[in-house]
């Protein structure tokens, strides 16, 4: 006799007529495939957990920021923010697009150059510059952003001894009615230590100011901030024509714009709450349009957009390992991807997907494969019952988790990229033993 | 371990515990191991009938069952004294 086809014993409570803690029906998503591959296909080929980037993705949301900006404003250039995610293969889709270069260290200048940016279409920001960056800085005709007095002094020392002007701009921190204000970073507004700073540079032969650089924070909610730092800026801009009868090429307005994520603690989720391109760029453009600033020398709007154009793009394709009931009777699965490679997992209540349809939901607590307790992927999530083998998707990765995760335990995985034309590529080679053997000397060993 | 006297199973599906309050919906395995339970099965019987009936393996069935009565149990559907009931 032919035996019947099992299925897995479940039983889930009836909350009857009642909405989620969200207000929002709580329908289950599927991710079965990216751009029309499945799921089970890229894990078959390409290993458990691993990472994946969608090139579509990446352009259709950069061509969805490009417009937003160029249907309001003259003249836009993005800056692409390498901290967030700098993947040579990522890097180049932007830089194909028309981005420039954003980095913070001497390693990203090194990357971006060899990326094929020219320098003078790198921004060089950030505390962390060295002499021998500046240098490189300078040699690369790069806008070097400047971050405090002591840099810039320094700056002066350098091109007075090699020689060489250096093309710089100032990193100014403001009040634009965002909480915490960044005033670690740059030269302050409110307290005229910006002002300051842009007399001394114009006094400074070696020197040539060629713009204004603000970056308010990150995942900024509120687009009318944008409008304040816009301002400001502008009050500058024309401060610095009336008193020394000249233009500054640009005003950068830096990253932080929101992504679809939602935060820890958000009530809504982030897709139907943060501001779109459009909203921030209304913003943006409003400000600077009717400021004082006269229209035939609108300065060019630079932009450092970050999670905003990367992280739709990234998916973490993972498989369950166990399931388990703790103690207090709620349900709980391990998977194979931890924290040490989500690391917005600490931000986010990512969006974790089944690849098929599954009942029986049921609040659950996801943990990822390390021996540490912190390995929370999502403390509470309704999610259906899984089986030990069962792939699921983390969505809204691409932005600072290939930059940020930590090797632990286990060898970081392949990022595959899979392109237009719907080809995939290892564009980060899982990492193996003779990684760690190049890099390791022992020296009873010799 | 048993069904607790306010548990009231029907044969839709539909589970409803009078001391809670709470319902619930048991999928059709569910629903047959519920009802096993209450007739008094024991774990060997149960697996025996399941075995037969469906194409699974042993240990598949064990994994799900204990987790199937944890389950029940957290939502006091079953009482359970002893601690090594089902060992
Ligand atoms: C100077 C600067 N520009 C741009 C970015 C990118 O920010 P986001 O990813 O929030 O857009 C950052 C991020 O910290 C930054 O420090």
């Amino acid at each position: 006799m032919e035996k019947f086809k099992y299925v897995k014993p479940g039983m889930s409570k009836i909350n009857a007529g009642m909405p989620s803690k969200f207000g929002l029906p709580v329908k289950q998503k599927i991710i079965s495939g990216i751009d029309g591959i499945p799921v089970s296909a890229l894990i078959e080929e390409y290993g458990s957990p691993l990472f994946v980037i969608s090139e579509k993705t990446i352009r259709d949301v950069y061509g969805e920021a490009k417009r937003a900006f160029d249907t309001r404003y003259p003249k836009v250039q993005f800056a692409w923010s390498y901290k967030t995610n700098y993947l040579d293969a990522v890097c180049s889709i932007f830089h194909e697009e028309g981005s420039w270069a954003e980095v913070v260290s001497g390693f990203e200048f090194e990357k971006a150059l060899s990326n094929g940016v020219n320098g003078s279409q790198i921004l060089f920001n950030g505390p962390e510059k060295s002499r021998d960056d500046l240098i490189m800085a300078i040699e690369n005709n790069a806008c070097i952003h400047i971050d405090h007095f002591d840099e810039l002094y320094l700056l002066i020392e350098i091109t007075r001894e090699i020689q060489k002007k250096a093309r710089v701009a100032i990193r100014i921190n403001l009040d634009a009615g965002i909480y915490p204000i960044w005033d670690r970073f740059g030269f302050n507004y409110e307290n005229g230590e910006a002002w300051n700073a842009i007399n001394r540079i114009m006094l400074a032969e070696s020197l040539e100011l060629i713009g204004l650089h603000t970056h308010i924070g990150t995942y900024i909610m509120a687009q009318a901030a944008y409008g304040i730092a816009a301002s400001k800026l502008a009050n500058l801009y024309m401060a610095i024509h009336r008193k020394f009868d000249y233009w500054l090429k640009y005003l950068d307005l830096g990253g932080g714009f929101a992504s679809k994520n939602t935060l820890k603690g958000a009530y809504m989720p982030g897709s139907e709450t943060c501001p779109s391109f459009d909203d921030y760029a209304e913003a943006i453009s409003n400000a600077l349009i009717s400021s004082e600033i006269p229209h035939e020398n609108l300065p060019v709007l630079f932009l450092e957009t970050g999670r905003a154009l990367i992280d739709d793009a990234g998916y973490l394709l993972t498989t369950v390992l166990a399931n388990k009931r703790l103690n207090g009777g709620r349900r709980s699965m391990v998977i194979d991807a931890g924290v040490n490679l989500l690391f917005t997992s600490f931000w986010y209540n990512l969006g974790v997907f089944p690849t098929k349809e599954m009942d029986h939901a049921e609040e659950t607590t996801i943990y990822g494969p390390l021996c540490m307790n912190i390995d929370v992927i999502r403390d509470a999530i309704v999610f259906p019952q899984v089986k030990t083998g069962d792939q699921l998707v983390i969505e809204r990765v691409g932005a600072y988790n290939i930059t940020q995760w930590m090797q632990f335990i286990n060898y970081r995985p392949n990022v595959v990229l899979i392109d237009n034309d719907g080809k995939t590529h290892i564009i980060r080679k899982k990492e193996s033993l003779a990684t760690f053997k190049k890099v390791e000397f022992d020296p009873k060993r010799g | 371990m048993k069904i607790t006297n306010e548990v009231r199973i029907s044969d839709n599906g539909f589970v409803f515990n009078s001391k809670t309050g709470d319902s619930f919906n048991v999928n059709p395995t569910g629903l047959e191991l519920t009802k096993l339970i209450a007739q008094g099965h024991d774990f060997d019987s149960i697996k025996n009938i399941f075995l037969e009936k469906y194409d699974l393996d042993d240990l598949t069935f064990e994994k799900d069952f204990y987790e199937f009565c944890a389950l029940i149990k957290h939502h006091q559907i079953t009482s359970q004294e002893d601690p090594l009931d089902f060992k």
